[in-house]
Parts: C-alpha cells; structure tokens; sequence
C-alpha cells in the first residue's frame, strides 16, 4: 500500500485518505463571467494523461487537506505543495 | 514401493507420535511432521493424484509447494497440497479430481484420447450448432475444476497483525540466514521470513551429509535465533511484493501485514523438471523432492534411480541416494561428467554408470515407472535410433533452476538471461531491494554467504541514506552453468509434458506458436501454459526456452510473462480477516429498539423506518405515524443529520459560495433552505443554514452527504483562503423534529426561550436552555406542520426525548420513523435528494428556479452551469395523483411514464396520503408532457397502464399555514 | 463427438492455419489506422472489411492483441442498463455475441447465466426497478426479484449477509453471460487478417500528424505511416493518445483490479453482483472464482495490484459465501480503467477531421466489444455518427448533454 511522507503527520498510508483529484481553478472573470466552453472544458475535461499532476488529497483522520505533486504513472509523490500556492479567488 | 529410512540427522518428523488417518478409505499412518504426501510414500502408496486433463496417475514433483497434482480433500476443505500441508491425526482424505477412485478413475481413457484434443481445441468445437453449446458446456464444466467444496462450510476469518521492520529478509537458506544476521549485527531490525516450518533451506536437504555445511548451518540458525533484532517468522509465506515495500506474510495463524523500509530477497531457485515423453509418470521426480524426501522425512524415494544430470547437483543427489541405499542404475548426462567436478569422479570410482551426451528420451510404466530409454543427445535432439533400456522404478531429473524471481518482478526489478549460467539473474533493482544467493547466481556455499554479506550490507547502507562502493550485483556468480538451456527431447508421441497443471505436451506449445500464438503472452493464454494453480513454476522457464527455440530469439528478446500475486493460493479466510461494519447509533438507539422501531440502514447509521404495533401491519403503522403528526404530535429522531458549524469573519462568504442562495443576507436568528449543486450544476444536497451572530453558522446536511458537504466546505474555504473555522459537530450532537400542533405548548413549560410566533417566528433559530440543557431550537417546515428541530447534545438527547415523549402523552405524541416522514414531506411536495433527483438532475428540473438566484449572486459553485441548464431543461419533477378511492393496482417508484410507446419519464415518490386520501406522488416527466397534460399514464407491474392525474404542489395546506401557527391560532 | 475432433485425432500433424499474421513490414499508407490490438480495435477492422469491404487497414498495438483490457476484464456480458440509449446499444451488442461463435467459427465460450444484481437497501431495490422497467420497455429479460427467488437460484448463498445490509431483492437479468475474453480478440483479428487487414504488435504510436486540422497520418517506432483516418481505440490509454492531438477529453485512468481462486469443481452457474458490497462473482469453464470490485480510489495509470483490494474483496465477499473462506485467492491483476464523468463512452467523430474515438470505456468494455466495432466501422465507413452512438458523442459535455448512466454503475459489471 502506498504511503505518503506527509509534512504534518508523517508517514501515513494512502487508505487513510480521500482523493480528490486534480487542482484546478474556476476559469471565471472577476465580474462573474465565464465564456462557454471555457467553462465546459473546466467543468468536465480533465488532464487524463500520465504526468506529474498536482492533487487534492484529504486525511480523513485528520481532517486536513493536502496538495501534493504526484507522478501518475510511477505514483510517486515528488512534493507537498504549500496550500498558499494554489489559492485564488472568487468574484464577491 | 518406497520405505522409512533410518533416522535422518535433519529429520522433520517424530518418530515417537504415530499419527492415523484415512486416505481413500483405507488407514494409513504416518508420523508427526509427516507432510501427507511423505505419509503416503512412507506407507506404500505412490500414486497421489490425477492430472487435470487426462487424469493421468501423478506422484511427487518438487515436494516444494509445486505439486497441483497431488492435491486432497476432506470433508472441511479441499485442494490441500499434500507435498507441504502438515499432516494430522484423523484427517480422513481423499485425491482430489479423480473421477471415482484413485486407483480407477474413470476419465482415464481420457489421456488415449489426446490426439483428438489438440490445443485450444475448445476454441474449435462445440459451437456448432449453436443450440448444442450449452449441452458441451455442461460437459466441460462437469470435467473443470479440481477439488469440490462444500457449499456447506461455515465461515472461517482470521485475525490479521500488523508488523514494522528495517529489513526484511525472504529466505532462510544459508543466504538469507547469513543476510540477516549481517544485516542485524550492522544495526537493522531485520524480519526473517520462510515457507518452510524449519529454517536451513537447501543447506537442510542438499548439504545434509556435508560436514562442513553442518557446522555453518548450526552456527548461523543459533545466532539468528539468538540475535536480538531478528525476528523469525517460519512456516510464512510471502505473497506478493506490494507498493513501498508492503509484504504480506502468510502463516497458518494468518496474515501478519508487514511494511518494511526495506528487502532482501534471498528466495533462491526452483528446479525445473526435463521435458522427455512420460515425464510426469510416478517415480520421476526432480532431484530436490528426493532430497527433500530423504533428509525431512526419512523416505527412500526407490530402489533402483537413474539420474538425468544437467548440472553438478545431479551427482550430488546421486551420492544421496547411494547413502539412502538406493541403487543406481545410470547417469544420464545431458553434456559431459567431465565438467562436473569431484563429486562425478568420486561416482565413477565408485563404479556408478554414467552415460554422457545422453538424455531420457521416454519414461515407461503404467501408473509408475519402470523403465526409462536412453538415447545419445547432442544438446538439442535425441537419437532415437540408438536407444538402451534401463530399469528402474525413480528418475531424478537434475536439470537446471528458474530464480524464485516472482515477487522481485512485481517489485520491478528486472532480470535478464545469462549465458554463462544459463539463468535468468537480476541485472537492476529498485530502490529499497537486495538480492543475494541463487536466485542472483551465487551458488557455491561460499558464494552465497559472501553474497548475502554484500547484500546485507548494501542494504543496511541504503536504509542510512548511503550507497556501497562495491554494490556490484555480479560479484559472487558462479562461473559454471547449473542448468541446461534445453533440457528437452521431442518425441513422436508426445506425452512430454511441459505444464503438469494443465496437462501441455510440448507439440501444444509448438502447434499454438504456428497458429500465430508466437509471443510469450499469446502462447500462455492460448495454451494455458503457467496458468494452473502452480502458476508457472515448473513451467514457465520451459515455456520461455521453446518459445525463444521456435523463434529463433534468445531468451530476453522472447521475454516472460508478467508474475503477479499471489505467490501460493492464499486462503480467503486469512484475507478476509476479522468482520469489521461499523455502524453509528444514535443517543435515541436503545429507546427505539424497546419501542419496536424497526430499523433501516441510512449509509452508516441506523434509523427507525417505523416502530410496529401489535396488530398492525407496516403500512397501518407508517400510516397511523403520518396521522399522528398531521393531527397530534409526533417526534422523530434527525440525529443522522449532518450538522456544521461554520464561524468567522468569512463564514457568509463561503456560504454565499457553497449553496445556491444568499446566506450572507440571512439575518440574525433565521434559517434558509440550502441547496448544493456541483460545478455541473446537479443537486448534490440540501439542508438549511441557520444565522445565529454576524459571523456564526449553523448548517444542516442530509444524512447521506454529510460528510461531503463538510468536506466542501472545508476545502473550499482552503482554497480561497478564508477565515473560517469549521467544526463538523454530527455525530457530537442529537437533533429531534417535535412537530404537529401541540409542539409549542410542550415546549414552551420546559424551555426558557420565547416560542411566540413574534418572537420565534416560522424559519426562526434560537438558542438557550431545554430542561436545563443548551438547545438550539429550529423551526422548521419539512413535514409542513408546527414543528422544531431540537439540537443539543447526545449526552442529553435521551432525556430529553424521554421527557417529550412523557409531556406529549396527553396530547397523544408519537414517536414516528423515516417512511412516516417521506409521506410526510411528499404531501408538501418536498423532494429527497437522491430518490427524487437522480444523478443529472439540476434545480430547474427539480421546479427550484427559486432557489437559483443567477442575477443577484456574482459566484456560486455550479452557477455558470446552471446559467445553461436553465435553457435546457428538458425535463420536470411534477406532482401527481390517483382518483379518490382508486381500487387498481398501485404504481411504485420507478415505474415508467408511457405516451404513445415511449418513456416519457418515471415515478420518484409515491405514497397513500392521510390527508388527501388518495394516492399521491412525484414524477421526473419529460417536456412538454411535464406541463402540458393534465392525464399521464404509468406503466405498472404486469404492463397495465393506469391514468394519474397532474396536481399542483404542494399537495397539502398549500399556503403554508399550519406550519406557521398552531391550528388554533389557524382557525 | 464433434466432428472436427476426430479431425484432429486422424490427421497427422498439426494443419491449423495461422490466428493472425506473422511481424512485417508497415507499409506506408494505409485507408485507415486503428490504433489498439484490443477487442474494440480488432472488431472494428473486422466489420471495416467484412461490411464496408476496407482493408487497407493497419491495427498498431503496442504490446500484443488483447493484452490490454480485453485480457484482464471478467468477461460479464449484459443489457440491462439504465437510460435508452444505453440499453439499446448494450442490447444490439449482445445479439452479436450470441452469434458471434457462429461468425468467426470460433468457440468463444459465450455462456448466458443469468445474472444477479442484489439490493441491500431500499434505494438501491428503487434502481433495480427503474433499470428493469427500461429494459423491459425494450424488450430485454429483466426482472426485479424478491428473496424468495433469489434463495432459489443461489441457495448457497446467505441472503442475510451475516446480519448487515441484508439482500433485499435483486435484478436478475437472465441473459447475463460470460465469454473467453481472448477468443474474442482473436476471433476478430483472425477474421479481419483473413479479409487483408494488417495487424502489427509490439508497434507503438508516437505521434499523429495533422495538417489543417486533419489527420495526416501516424508517427510510431517502427516508422511513419500516411492516413486519412485513424481511430483511437485503446481504453486505459486514451488520454495518451488524445495528448497528441491537444484533445481535451473527460477521461480519466483509475485501475480496476480483480482476482480468481484456485480451481474447484463449478458449482455456480449464475454471476452475482452486489453494488452495495462492491463485488461480483462468477465461476469460469476452468473451475475458477473470478471475483472483482470497484475501480480503485484514486487515479494511477498502472496495473499493479494492491493488497487492500483483495483484504476487502475477501471480506465482503465472505458475507454472501461464507464456505468461500476455505478457498484460496490464486492470482489478482489489474486493467486501466477510463471513467468519464456520466459512466458513458464516448465514441465517434472528434473536432479534429479524420480522428475517432472509441474511449471511456470504465468497467464495461468489453460487453460492448462486437457492437463498438460495428458502429464505429460505419461511422468511420460512413464518415458519420452512427445512431447507436449518436448519445455518446464527444461533444456532449459541451452541451451538457450528459447519458445518466451513473445510477447503475456503482459496479458496472
């Protein structure tokens, strides 16, 4: 089973978790607009191929998210994102 | 007939325990530490088996775990290994697979008839006509399989344990034994794992006789045994090699879970069997099992042996023999006795003949060996036109070894072949994995324990973070072959099996490769070659050296097939494991059960569905609880809920973002339905969200996506950054609806909080004080009368419940389950995410473009979808009903709308109704029958249709009346 | 006896001709490139020369024919589907398995069991009815069940499941069969090679060239090759092959595993699901369990096994056959799994002219093998969409579209 070396609880197993997959960010203006398909390929479309892909993973145990740099093909995590990097906003 | 020796040094069993059981109705003793099949050699029986497709006679093979054709049964359990399954007093068993008896099995015309089954001849038959098939199946399917099981059987499970070390160790021959001990005294916590009951590996069966090896073997299992960071688990398996180094052990107890930070594979080698026609007749074994048979269980495997040699080992386990008294008929070199050392010359001087350049070209015997022919070979072929008989009742076959290479595949290491062993050897490994002994060609004793010391150390060095200098994988092989490269002779009759679990000669390897079956995966799938219980391993390495022959490729450009677990069959109760269902109750639980409830499972939890009565069937239960609420007071148990407090600063905000409506306009000391769709902009949950200060939150979700709703909620106010705490307090805090006209007054002698509709209106939160416990008291409109949702905590729950239940007694309350409550909200129209929506469902289908406010709310999640979705609907949840006194039969939920032949949509609720008195319910209908008709048609049991008439929703007390006042403040 | 076994018997030698042909080289042009030696793939060049007489057709695969999905599937064939579209697709696809045999002249095992998908609540009994209406609309066996029947047909299974989630009724879907997975593969290469196809192993595509927006032809290691069209036709390797071509496509890969027991003498003739559970089960001509779960939680584009899958299969597994815990696990493995977000495929024309796709294929692929090749034949063939696959077009998530597949799919076998 593969364990993630995780930067605040240390070495956990991934039945611990719950995937959320990929990080990804509201394609939407700051005035609330969003062209259609823009926002289709948003909503359904997903990076599918073998890479590195940054994740959302949640520790059940803990209740605390974690973002992590993983190579899909080797599933090997290359790294903990720090959760400020894949922040953004949302129109108000 | 082969016999008890004198007393072995090694010996496994106990001679002073006598053990009696039954083997095809007949007694049979053996002694403790017997293995069934060396019980059964012991008193005389040789035949142990039948083949899988010609039910041909079978006896020992390896002795290692690799015999499926040796397989017994009993009346508890079936396709038990006899070559390694301990043997026990009273067992009572049979063969498995024979048709009839053992010694008469009525298929075994089966094997004269193998020419009229070519391979894959099941790929070519019995599918013409079509209608004959099934009658060939049942045929075939009564010849499939091996053991019967009983369907009988009661469950086994067995516990599981987990274990921690630095480095794990497979193996315990001189290899891994010397490996673990390096490895320990350098500092590791080593685990030192073996299949075997007794540690020694092949220093136990092939240097039984050395005086040298005895003194080594005796000094390293000591200080194994000894060492303080050693732990010994004999008698496990390994079964697979799993992602970090996560490596089952198997034990008869049950599976102990072991992550390592590291391995050392010391897993050795399997000796392969000669592929000669009657290879597979009792009394033809590989030299190992003989071995194994004299030194663990004192048994002279025959009387007169001739000796296929394709390696030293051969002459070794000639000696063996001579010391077991067997008598020696020949030698049969495949190359020549020169190259094979002292021990060879010793046994010329002795006088034992030893013929070189020859091979076995047939064995002969009609359920055992009696004779074998030899003929001169020249490495590839026979010469069959200069053959000698020789008489004998065992051939050895010494032939060469495949690496125990399963689980460092799976590890993905990689392996390539070497010409100069004529082996497969590991030529890369990954991170975290040593391999060191026979299995990485380091076959002399010294080889090997230098071997394991590199080994050890390069381990213990990488688990520092440190990396060896002289980390060479090569450094102690051999420099001699211990295998042929093709120990195999064509024969015109065939009978040369290649795959004694499936029963493959070499011509079915050679016809599917000419068929087109030429790669190493086409020609195991086609052929079944490796595909039997034994998975290969007596197979597989010849499997790969005639399919690389046929192509005229070398071994690594023909490849091998993928190994994957298990590496043995693993019993199903050991990985099952101990029964684990969690389950959650709430406070309320007990109460409920002595109440009668009868209770349904909702995800996890468990909740009244409705609480019985004497006398009265489900249907008058659930609908005396609907009358109940509508008329008196009924209490129901929402504990399942979930239930989220969301305070801070940005609380509103995330609200704002997760639910289709505007919490952040919510004011102080009201609630808000809460309806969450996804980005795709289908309803996912609802709930309410109550204000309770400028910057606290009180969120309700339905039972089955509380832990959802939470989790969204906590990951979105991550990703944005917000100031926000959550606390999920579900399973923290009860919650009770006390609903129906009575409600207030109940209340209002046991709360300090002011009910008045002025100052408690409909929709209202509050918080304070219920018989002296802290509350908070909702009001809602769910089952649409006079109601209050009660939260508070579980601890107080009960006896809060229990007061309730004791107050409303006079006013007739009843405790009412979640059927009751379905009826309930399906007479207000409301929906149940989930059974009225369905996984494509947005609001707009759902009649909720109330709920969606696109022009006032900049952002909410699913909004730009749900700005699409509201041109294209195609689709409406509508309300329905069935004339007054109605006497057809009742449509259920899911049967199907019908105009004009087509499905126009199906039924998602329906339910009698107390209070209309008649049958009503909610159908997702397709546009524009949704609202264009007035009469639509529903296809029910049977096919009948039957006509349900369009109402408007809500069903009941459309203005909503009742659920803001009592009734006499109604009327 | 069948005739051609004493055919066999009185020959001398061994006379079969070849499955499919031996390694040559590629030509450079070829009508129409397939891409993926799977069952989809080879049924697709099977019904392009056999129905549309097109044969100057390439099969590139990577490794060897059916080594992908087709070989690690456990060969559920059924049509008991939720939506329209899809149990009328799924419906045309088991009337050609039911002559399939016949076709190719080739056993392909095709055995109809009935098939079981048990209930253990109330909400999943309301599915199991809504599924049993729409096929019944479409003329297809389908029932819902109550335990009565089900103690009947399974009587050795324990309906009370050991005392949680107890089964409550179940679909039981009597044309439910199984098939050899691999003879499926093979009988369609065997038939498309005998009508000119060309199938190539161990051949791997690099690239896809387009000009204008239109396929021009495929880069692989064995060198370039000229074409027109090219269809994509590789299940858990399609957003490989989608990556190619900028194509954004829902698909993504999560391994499903499964695993067999030890063989034992058959003693179970129906397939039995359980969505609740997440397990299925059926016993193979050889005696063997083949049992699978769920696809895995997470994405991974591997066919590892895992150890929690098979801990849990046994568990639960254990509480509808208790006497299975005296079996033993033999093997396990692993496919890769392309899940689009409404359990649908997606198949057809793409926005680049000239490449097609037949992908996501989840859990179900191959019960749909004879019928995605026919289709997609045509609609190559034709230069346009198929009825049959008209719903599963590319551009549906564009236009929010979507199959509402997913209420039956929690274990779509």
């Amino acid at each position: 089973m593969k364990l993630f070396d995780c930067p605040v609880i240390g070495r956990r197993p991934i039945s611990e978790f719950d995937y959320f997959g990929e990080v990804r960010r509201p394609p939407v203006q700051a005035d609330g607009s969003v062209a259609p398909d823009v926002w289709s390929d948003f909503v359904f479309n997903r990076a599918g191929a073998p890479g590195v892909l940054r994740e959302w993973w949640y520790h059940r145990p803990t209740g605390r998210w974690y973002v992590m740099e993983r190579d899909t093909l080797k599933d090997e995590v290359l790294r903990f994102i720090d959760i400020q990097e894949v922040r953004y906003e949302l129109p108000a | 007939m082969s016999c008890r020796l004198d007393p072995q040094p090694l010996e496994w069993i106990n001679r002073s325990e006598t053990l009696n059981f039954q083997f095809e109705g007949r007694a049979v003793q053996g002694f403790a530490g017997d293995c069934i099949t060396s019980a059964l050699l012991a008193s005389g029986q040789t035949l142990l088996g039948r083949s899988f497709k010609y039910h041909r006679p079978r006896s020992v093979l390896s002795l290692a775990n690799h015999d499926v054709n040796a397989l017994f049964e009993s009346a508890e359990a079936t396709n038990i290994r006899g070559d390694v399954v301990p043997l026990q007093a009273g067992m009572n068993l049979r063969a498995c697979h024979a048709n009839g008896s053992l010694e008469q099995d009525k298929d075994a015309w089966l094997g004269a008839f193998s020419r009229f089954l070519p391979v894959g001849f099941y790929y070519k038959t019995f599918h013409k006509p079509k209608k004959f098939f099934p009658f060939w199946e049942k045929i075939i399917r009564q010849k499939a399989g091996l053991g019967r099981i009983s369907t009988a059987w009661s469950v086994e499970r067995q516990a599981k344990q987990y274990a921690f070390c630095d480095l794990l160790v497979i193996g315990a021959g001189a290899s891994g034994l010397q490996a673990a001990l390096t490895a320990a005294e350098a500092g590791a916590d080593v685990v030192l794992a073996d299949e075997n009951p007794h540690l020694g590996g092949s220093l136990d069966y092939q240097y039984a006789q050395d005086a040298q090896a005895a003194s080594l073997r005796d000094q390293l299992k000591q200080q194994v045994y000894q060492h303080p960071r050693i732990r010994v688990f004999s008698e496990h398996m390994v079964c697979g090699w799993y992602t970090d180094h996560y490596l089952p052990l198997v034990g008869p107890q049950g599976i102990t879970k072991l992550r390592a930070q590291g391995v050392i594979f010391a897993t050795g080698v399997m000796e392969q069997p000669a592929v000669f026609r009657n290879n597979d007749l009792p009394g033809v074994m590989l030299a190992s099992a003989a071995q194994r048979l004299i030194t663990r269980y004192a048994i002279k495997p025959g009387k007169k042996a001739v000796i296929l040699a394709g390696n030293a080992e051969a002459y070794s386990a000639a000696l063996d023999l001579l010391r077991a008294g067997v008598e020696i008929a020949a030698i049969v070199d495949l190359a020549s006795s020169q190259t094979r050392g002292e021990v060879a010359e010793d046994l010329r001087h002795r006088g034992v003949k030893i013929l070189d350049h020859s091979a076995v070209y047939e064995a002969c015997g009609k359920k055992s060996l009696q004779a074998v022919v030899v003929a001169p070979f020249d490495g590839r072929n026979c010469d069959s036109g200069l053959t000698q008989t020789l008489d004998c009742d065992l051939l050895l076959t010494s032939v060469g070894w495949a690496p125990t290479a399963q689980l460092l595949y799976q590890a993905k290491a990689q392996l390539a072949y070497d010409t100069t062993l004529e082996q497969l050897l590991p030529v890369s490994l990954p991170s975290g994995i040593q391999v060191c002994g026979r299995v990485n060609g380091a076959f002399t004793l010294a080889q090997r324990l230098a071997d394991a010391k590199r080994a050890a150390q390069a381990a213990v060095a990488e688990l520092r973070g440190e990396r060896l200098e002289t980390d060479a994988l090569a450094t102690y092989r051999d420099s001699q072959a211990h295998s042929h490269p093709w120990p195999i002779v064509a024969h015109p009759k065939g009978k040369n099996f290649v795959d004694f679990d499936e029963d493959l000669q070499l011509k079915d390897l050679y016809n599917a490769a000419k068929e087109g079956f030429d790669n190493i995966e086409l020609i195991k799938r086609f052929s079944t070659n490796g595909m039997g219980p034994s998975q290969g391993k007596h197979a597989n390495m010849n499997g790969i050296r005639i399919l690389a022959q046929i192509r005229g490729q070398s071994i690594d450009a023909t490849g091998s097939t993928t190994a994957r677990p298990m590496f043995h069959p693993v019993p199903i109760s050991a990985l099952a494991g101990r029964r684990f269902r969690p389950e959650r109750c709430t406070a309320m639980h007990a109460w409920h059960l002595e109440h009668q409830a009868k209770m349904m499972e909702a995800g996890v939890w468990l909740r009244p569905e409705y609480y019985a009565r004497p006398g009265l069937s489900r249907e008058e239960a659930i609908f005396q609880e609907v009358e109940a609420v509508r008329k008196q007071l009924g209490l129901i148990d929402v504990s399942t809920l979930g239930k989220i407090e969301v305070l801070g600063p940005d609380a509103a905000r995330l609200l704002d973002l997760v639910y289709t409506m505007k919490m952040s306009t919510l004011k102080i000391g009201m609630t808000r339905y809460a309806l969450m769709v996804d980005q795709s902009g289908v309803i996912v949950d609802d709930g309410i969200v109550g204000r309770l200060a400028e910057d606290q939150f009180y969120v309700t979700a339905t039972t089955s996506h509380a832990d959802a709703t939470f989790k969204t909620l906590s990951r979105l106010l991550v990703e944005l950054g917000l100031e926000v705490r959550l606390v999920n307090r579900t399973g923290s805090l009860a919650a009770m609806n006390l609903a129906g006209r009575a409600a207030r007054q109940l209340l209002s002698g046991i709360t300090d909080i002011d009910l008045s509709e002025a100052a408690f209106p409909y929709l209202g939160i509050r918080e304070g004080q219920l018989l002296g416990h802290p509350v908070r008291l909702i009001r809602v409109g769910f089952v649409g009368e006079l109601g209050y949702e009660i939260h508070l905590s579980a601890q107080a729950a009960l006896e809060v419940w229990n007061a309730l239940m004791q107050a409303g007694a006079p006013a007739g309350i009843r405790p009412f389950g979640v059927e009751a409550q379905r009826v309930l909200r399906l007479e207000k129209g409301h929906i149940i995410v989930g059974q009225d929506t369905d996984g494509l469902t947005h609001p707009y289908e759902a009649n909720m473009a109330w709920a969606v406010p696109l022009k006032s709310k900049a952002w909410f999640t699913g909004k730009a979808s749900l700005a699409r979705l509201q041109g294209l609907c195609q689709r409406q949840l509508i309300g329905f009903c069935l004339p007054p006194h109605y006497q057809g039969p009742i449509p259920k939920e899911c049967h199907l709308l019908i105009e004009q032949g087509e499905i126009i949509g199906r039924i998602t609720s329906i339910a009698p109704s107390p209070a209309l008195g008649r049958v009503i319910g909610l159908a997702m209908v397709d546009l524009p029958w949704a609202n264009s008709s007035k009469f639509l048609q529903v296809r029910v049991d049977g096919g009948a249709l039957v006509e349900i008439e369009v109402c408007s929703l809500p069903f009941y007390d459309a203005e909503g009346l009742r659920q803001t006042a009592d009734l006499t403040e109604v009327v | 006896m069948p005739w051609r076994l004493l055919k066999y018997g009185l020959q001398s030698g061994h006379h079969e001709p070849r499955f499919f042909p031996e390694s040559k080289p590629l030509k450079s042009h070829y009508d129409v490139v397939i891409i993926g030696g799977g069952g989809h793939g080879m049924a697709c060049a099977y019904y392009l020369a056999k129905e549309h007489g097109i044969t100057n057709v390439a099969v590139l695969e990577q490794g060897y024919i059916g080594g992908g999905n087709t070989g690690r599937n456990t060969t559920i064939v059924r049509s008991n589907y939720l939506t329209p579209e899809g149990v009328k697709f799924y419906d045309a696809s088991v009337k050609l398995f039911e002559d399939l045999a016949d076709d190719f002249d080739l056993n392909i095992f095709y055995s109809t069991r009935g098939h079981f998908t048990l209930a253990h609540t109330d909400s999943a009994l309301r599915t199991m009815r809504w599924r049993a209406e729409v096929n019944k609309h479409y003329g297809i066996d389908s029932e819902v069940v109550d335990r009565q029947i089900i103690a009947q047909e399974v009587p050795y299974m324990d309906l009370d499941c050991a005392g949680h989630s107890p089964v409550m009724g179940a679909l039981y879907h009597a044309p439910g069969a199984v098939a050899r997975h691999d003879a499926v593969a093979w009988g369609y290469a065997r038939g498309a090679y005998q009508r000119g196809v060309e199938i190539h192993q161990k051949t791997r595509v690099t690239a896809i060239r387009t000009q204008g927006g239109r396929v021009v032809g495929v880069d692989t290691d064995r060198g370039p090759i000229q074409c027109q069209k090219v269809i994509s036709m590789v299940a858990g390797s399609t957003p490989r092959i989608t990556e190619m071509l900028g194509l954004r496509t829902p698909i993504e890969i999560f391994p499903l595993q499964a695993c067999v027991s030890e063989p034992v003498k058959p003693f179970m003739d129906t397939i039995v699901v359980s969505g609740s559970l997440h397990v299925y089960v059926s016993q193979s001509s050889r005696g063997e369990l083949v049992m699978g779960a769920s696809v895995d939680p997470s994405v991974l584009h591997s066919t590892r096994s895992s150890f929690d899958f098979v801990e849990g299969l046994a568990d639960k597994m254990l509480d509808l056959f208790p006497f299975m815990s005296r079996m033993k696990v033999m093997r396990q493995w692993a496919g890769m799994s392309d899940i689009t977000p409404d359990f649908a495929p997606i198949m057809g024309k793409t926005p680049v002219e000239g490449f097609y796709l037949d992908a996501g294929w989840g859990t179900w692929g191959f019960k749909a093998t004879p019928i995605s090749g026919k289709t997609m034949a045509w609609t190559v063939a034709n230069d346009q969409m198929h009825e049959l696959i008209q719903p599963f077009r590319y551009s549906r998530f564009a236009d929010f579209d979507l199959v509402g597949e997913k209420g039956a799919a929690s274990v779509g076998h």
